[in-house]
């Protein structure tokens, strides 16, 4: 069984943001993919990153919501939690924009 | 000549340089390593280091029958790896093992396995450097428990977590384990066979994008190295904290800055252990930019145990 949340659950809740999150922020991914990933938040007709921004947004808002360890197994943060994670990559792509924004 | 030369030409099965010091460590219980012989050209901590992981994680050094016709007719541009022939691949080490120390482990290699290694060197990724047989257990064990980077070859920088490939001292990261394939040959067998998976071939082929990375992608081991291709890997995990491993991560991260100077804390040294199996586990291939950042290439391969309780 493939310890990637995404190839054992393609259409998982969050596999989108789990992803692209293990593949831009785990410790195999250096400073600069970690710019790329900058980069492709301020694309306005990326898809994948859309998807990204959506579960991330959703997420933040009620972080209980994310699979059993999944984020932490995979992205393997310092941060502590599923929650301080997530906060500082939301200030880091998106900046001071509110979680609430729905446009 | 290296150990698979000697095979091959029908001579006695005699270790290279590396495999008697790994074959002289005296069997003993789990919580104490042998005191090393006169001779013992290792430190307490590889002989610590390679007891454990033979009493905790079952490991035994063995050579890895690989099937040196597939590896010669590999060709590394399907990894985005520079031509490479045998020739070449042996002046290459012996001009580059001095400042690449690393690449002395394709002494004990096949010619063909020799010439991936080299071809891996030259290109941009760094499995072979951190999760292959040059690799020993000590430093398998120091890099799980203290980020330490083996690729970093100034000891005082290795002890601050100073990462050895990347310029300007950034800080080495490493997740919650650290793993390697102990015979070169399955290393760079399980290299060959991973490039041409289609999920390789599906990331690798894609167009390039210099903003995006494709990221990781597994294979199982099975599908590799065959039924006993986990026999073969060996890896260091990080001790939980209080019962968390997210704790542990923030405690080791916490402990390296208060080593470092640049924060106090009260972080508890952090520990590791050994894999105790990789029984059903998979290769894990991380797929990225290229140096000439023009494609995508395998930026480092390392073997993943079974997620625990599955």
């Amino acid at each position: 069984m493939s310890p990637l949340y995404w190839e054992r659950h393609p259409n998982g809740p969050f596999a989108t943001l789990i992803r692209v999150a293990t593949t831009y922020c785990s410790p195999d991914a250096d400073e600069e993919a970690y710019e790329g990933l900058k980069r492709l938040a301020k694309r306005e007709n990326d898809e994948e990153m859309r998807v990204f921004k959506a579960e991330l947004r959703e997420v933040l808002q009620d972080p209980g919501r994310l699979p059993n360890n999944e984020l932490s197994e995979s992205v393997e943060y310092d941060d502590g939690s599923d929650e301080a994670f997530l906060r500082r990559l939301w200030h880091d792509l998106y900046g001071d924009e509110p979680l609430d924004d729905a446009t | 000549m290296g150990v698979r030369d000697g095979l091959e030409q029908g001579e006695p099965d005699v270790p290279g340089s590396n495999r008697p010091r790994e074959l002289a460590i005296a069997e003993g219980p789990a919580d104490r390593a042998p005191s090393p012989a006169l001779d013992e050209p290792r430190s307490k901590g590889e002989v610590y280091a390679e007891h454990r992981q033979r009493a905790d994680g079952g490991w035994e050094p063995r050579l890895y029958e690989a099937s040196r016709s597939e590896l010669g007719r590999f060709n590394p541009e399907r990894a985005g790896l520079p031509q490479m022939s045998l020739d070449a691949a042996a002046d290459y080490v012996a001009q580059h093992r001095a400042a690449r120390p690393w690449l002395a482990i394709a002494d004990t290699a096949s010619p063909e396995a020799r010439r991936i290694i080299a071809a891996l060197d030259a290109g941009g990724g760094h499995g072979h450097i951190r999760h292959e047989g040059w690799v020993t257990e000590e430093a398998s064990m120091r890099r799980a428990a203290y980020r330490e980077d083996p690729a970093q070859l100034d000891p005082a920088k290795r002890s601050q977590g100073i990462d050895g490939l990347k310029a300007g001292n950034r800080p080495h990261r490493c997740g919650e384990f650290a793993t390697r394939v102990t015979d070169t040959d399955a290393f760079a067998t399980a290299f060959v066979r991973g490039v041409e998976h289609p999920e390789a071939r599906a990331v690798l082929d894609m167009p390039f994008d210099s903003d995006r990375w494709p990221g990781e992608l597994t294979v199982p081991i099975t599908e590799l190295l065959g039924a006993e291709g986990h026999q073969y890997c060996t890896g260091w995990q990080l001790e939980a904290v209080g019962g968390s491993i997210e704790a542990a991560r923030e405690n080791r991260a916490a402990w390296l800055r208060a080593r470092t100077g640049s924060q106090d804390s009260d972080a508890l040294e952090p520990s590791a252990r050994p894999v105790p199996t990789f029984e059903g586990g998979d290769m894990l291939f991380v797929v990225g930019q290229n140096r000439t950042q023009d494609g995508y290439e395998i930026a480092t391969m390392y073997p993943r145990p079974p997620r625990a309780g599955h």
